[in-house]
C-alpha cells in the first residue's frame, strides 16, 4: 500500500503466561478511519498500545510511516502519533493546560506556547466542544466532558496517526455521533490515519474499515461491507449478530424481542 | 491555569505575610518584645549581635527550609500522583535519623560532644543517611517504573531503618536527649552557614524542578498518556526524585525532622488556586516558607524564654489543617 501509515508484522503480546494475540500482521492506510471491534478482553486496547509503542511486545515489529517505531526518537514519534487512553483520568489541571500538553512535542520542556500552538489548541477545543470550559479544572467535569477534553488534547498534537482507545466512552448519543463525524472528517479531509477501538457496534460500523479481533486473534481486517459479507463479527463475538442497513447506515439490531404491551 | 490576577494576588499575600513574619522573627526571641524595641531604639551593640548573628539567619533559614519542604512536597505529590504524598516517603527521614544516631554514638554522644561533632558532622551524617535510604528504596523497588512499588519500598525502608535506630538508642540511651532535638526538629541552630547552604540548595532544586514541571503535568494524565507525549518516564521520575531527595536531605540535615510542611503547603496552594505544576512549584515554596516561619515564631513565643520543638508546632498546625480538610470534604460529600 503506497499510503501506509502504520503496519505491524507477526505481532505477539502476552501478559505473563497469557497470550493475548500472536502472529498479527496489519497494514493500515492513512486517510481512513479504522475501528477495532471485538468482545471484551480480546485485546483491542492491547493492540492499540502495541501499535503506539506503549506496551512491551513479545514478538514482532511495528512501523510508522515505513520506519520501525523504535527508529523514531520519542519526540519525533510523539509528533506523529496521538494517543487517547480509555480512562479519562481526572486531574487538577485546567482544560487549557491539558490541551496544551498536546503541544508538548512541539514546544518541549520550556513549552512557551506560540501562535501556532494556540491556534491548534483552539481548533481542537472547538472541534470537541470543550472551548467553553478552558479555565475549568478537569476534575470538575463529567466523565464525558473529560473524554472530549482529552480528545481535544489528541487533536491538538496535529499528528498524522491517531490511536484512540474507546473515544466515545461516557458520551451521550448526540456527542457520540459528533465524535464519529469528527473522526471521519479528520480521516477524509485532513488525511489522518484514525484507529479507534469502539465497543458500540453501530458506531464502529460508521468507520471506513474494521479490524475484527476474537479470542483467537485477528478474525479479519477490511472494509465494513467485507466484514459483513464474511460475517467476521459473528465469528469474533461467538454468536450470530444481526446487522441491518437503514438509510445507508449499518446498524446492529439486538436479537431480544420487544416487551409485550 | 490560574488566572494571573489570582496567582499574583496570592503571591503578593504570601510575600506580605513572609515580610511581617520576618520582621516579627527579628523582634521576637527569648527576651520579650519590649526589650527588643528598647534595644533597637537605644542602638545596643549586643542587640546587633543577637539580630545579625542569631535572629536574622534563623529567620531566613527557617524560610528557606520551609520553602524547600514545600517544593519537595509538591514534587512528591506530582511524582506519586497522590495528594497525601510527602517528601519523607522514600525513607529519607528514617535514613537521616539513623545517620545522626550513628554519628552520635561514634562521638560518644552527649550535649558537650556535639561541640566536637559540630554542626556539620550531624548535617553530613543526616544527609548521607538520607541519601543511602533513598538509594536503598530505589534498589528495592527496582527503579522508578512502578510508583506503587516505589511507595511500598519507601515504607518498608522507613520501618526497617527506624527499627535499627530504635535498637541503637535502646543500646545507648545517653544519645536520646540529643536525638530528641533532631527528631522533633529545631530551627534554633540555624546560623549563616546553614542558611546559605539552604538558600543555595533551594535555588539548585527549584530550577530543575521548574524545568521538569510540564513532565509533572503530563504525569497527572497517566503513564501511557505521558509516554505518548514523548516523555521518558523513568528518566523524568528519577530526575524529580533526585531533586526531591537532595532537597529533603538538606533540610533534614540542617533542622532535623520537620513534618507536615511538605504535605500541607502544596495543599493550601491547590485549595486557593487552580494551578499547573509550574505555578505550584513556585507557589508551594512561598507557602512552605511562611508556614515554617510562623511555626518558628510560635515555638519561640509560647513558652519563652524556653522554646518548643518547631516540628511539634508544624505537626499541630498540619494535623489540624488536615482534620479540617477531611471534615470539609466529608461535609461537602
Amino acid at each position: 500500500m503506497a499510503d501506509l501509515a502504520l503496519a505491524c508484522r507477526d505481532l505477539s503480546v502476552a501478559y505473563g503466561s497469557y497470550t493475548v494475540f500472536e502472529g498479527l500482521s496489519l497494514d493500515i492506510a492513512k486517510g481512513a478511519w479504522t475501528a477495532i471491534v471485538g468482545p471484551n478482553g480480546c485485546g483491542k486496547s492491547t493492540l492499540l498500545r502495541a501499535l503506539g509503542g506503549l506496551g512491551s511486545v513479545r514478538h514482532g515489529s511495528v512501523s510508522l510511516h515505513g520506519r520501525p517505531l523504535n527508529g523514531w526518537s520519542r519526540r519525533e514519534r510523539a509528533l506523529r502519533l496521538g494517543w487517547l487512553a480509555q480512562t479519562a483520568i481526572p486531574s487538577d489541571l485546567t482544560v487549557a493546560d491539558v490541551v496544551a500538553l498536546g503541544r508538548f512535542a512541539h514546544g518541549g520542556w520550556l513549552g512557551q506556547l506560540g501562535g501556532q500552538d494556540e491556534a491548534a489548541m483552539t481548533r481542537a477545543m472547538q472541534a470537541t466542544g470543550s472551548l467553553a470550559w478552558s479555565r475549568r479544572r478537569l476534575s470538575t467535569l463529567s466523565g464525558g466532558e473529560r473524554q472530549r477534553v482529552h480528545l481535544a488534547r489528541v487533536l491538538a498534537t496535529e499528528a498524522s496517526v491517531l490511536l484512540l482507545d474507546e473515544p466515545t466512552t461516557h458520551l451521550d448519543p448526540p456527542h457520540q455521533e459528533d465524535i464519529a463525524q469528527l473522526l471521519r472528517q479528520q480521516a477524509h479531509s485532513c488525511g489522518v490515519c484514525v484507529i479507534s477501538s469502539i465497543h458500540d457496534l453501530s458506531l464502529a460500523l460508521m468507520a471506513d474499515r474494521l479490524i475484527v479481533l476474537g479470542f483467537g486473534g485477528l478474525v479479519g481486517h477490511g472494509t465494513v461491507p467485507e466484514a459483513l459479507a464474511q460475517d467476521w463479527l459473528s465469528r469474533a463475538f461467538g454468536k450470530p449478530l444481526r446487522i441491518v442497513q437503514h438509510e445507508g447506515l449499518y446498524l446492529w439490531q439486538p436479537a431480544m424481542s420487544p416487551l409485550e404491551q | 491555569m490560574a488566572r494571573p490576577s489570582n496567582l499574583a494576588t496570592w503571591v503578593a499575600c504570601c510575600l506580605s505575610i513572609t515580610l511581617v513574619l520576618s520582621l516579627a522573627g527579628l523582634l521576637i526571641g527569648t527576651s520579650n518584645l519590649q526589650a527588643s524595641l528598647h534595644w533597637i531604639t537605644s542602638g545596643d551593640a549586643q542587640f546587633s549581635v543577637v539580630l545579625y548573628d542569631i535572629r536574622l539567619p534563623r529567620t531566613l533559614g527557617a524560610w528557606c527550609a520551609g520553602a524547600i519542604l514545600g517544593l519537595a512536597g509538591a514534587i512528591a505529590q506530582g511524582v506519586f500522583r497522590n495528594p497525601l504524598a510527602e517528601p519523607y516517603l522514600l525513607g529519607t527521614a528514617s535514613g537521616a535519623a539513623l545517620g545522626v544516631t550513628f554519628s552520635l554514638i561514634a562521638v560518644d554522644a552527649s550535649i558537650g560532644s556535639l561541640a566536637w561533632a559540630g554542626k556539620f558532622g550531624i548535617t553530613a551524617a543526616a544527609s548521607v543517611g538520607a541519601g543511602i535510604a533513598t538509594a536503598f528504596t530505589l534498589a528495592l523497588s527496582r527503579g522508578v517504573v512502578q510508583t506503587s512499588r516505589l511507595l511500598l519500598s519507601g515504607i518498608v525502608v522507613g520501618f526497617l531503618l527506624s527499627a535499627v535506630t530504635s535498637l541503637l538508642l535502646l543500646a545507648r540511651p545517653e544519645t536520646w536527649r540529643t536525638m530528641q532535638v533532631f527528631l522533633l526538629g529545631s530551627t534554633g541552630y540555624l546560623g549563616w552557614s546553614s542558611t546559605l547552604l539552604l538558600g543555595v540548595i533551594f535555588v539548585a532544586c527549584l530550577v530543575p524542578a521548574i524545568l521538569l514541571s510540564r513532565g509533572l503535568d503530563a504525569l497527572t494524565l497517566g503513564d501511557d498518556t505521558a509516554a505518548s507525549l514523548g516523555l521518558s518516564l523513568p528518566a523524568l521520575r528519577l530526575s524529580l526524585l533526585a531533586v526531591m531527595s537532595v532537597a529533603t536531605a538538606a533540610v533534614v540535615g540542617q533542622v532535623g525532622l520537620i513534618g507536615f510542611i511538605g504535605l500541607v503547603a502544596p495543599h493550601l496552594v491547590r485549595e486557593a488556586l487552580t494551578v499547573n505544576h509550574r505555578q505550584l512549584l513556585l507557589a508551594a515554596p512561598l507557602c512552605g516558607g511562611a508556614l515554617l516561619q510562623a511555626a518558628d515564631l510560635i515555638s519561640r513565643w509560647v513558652v519563652r524564654p524556653a522554646e518548643l520543638p518547631v516540628g511539634a508546632i508544624t505537626a499541630c498546625i498540619g494535623g489540624t489543617y488536615l482534620v479540617l480538610l477531611l471534615w470539609r470534604r466529608s461535609r461537602d460529600g
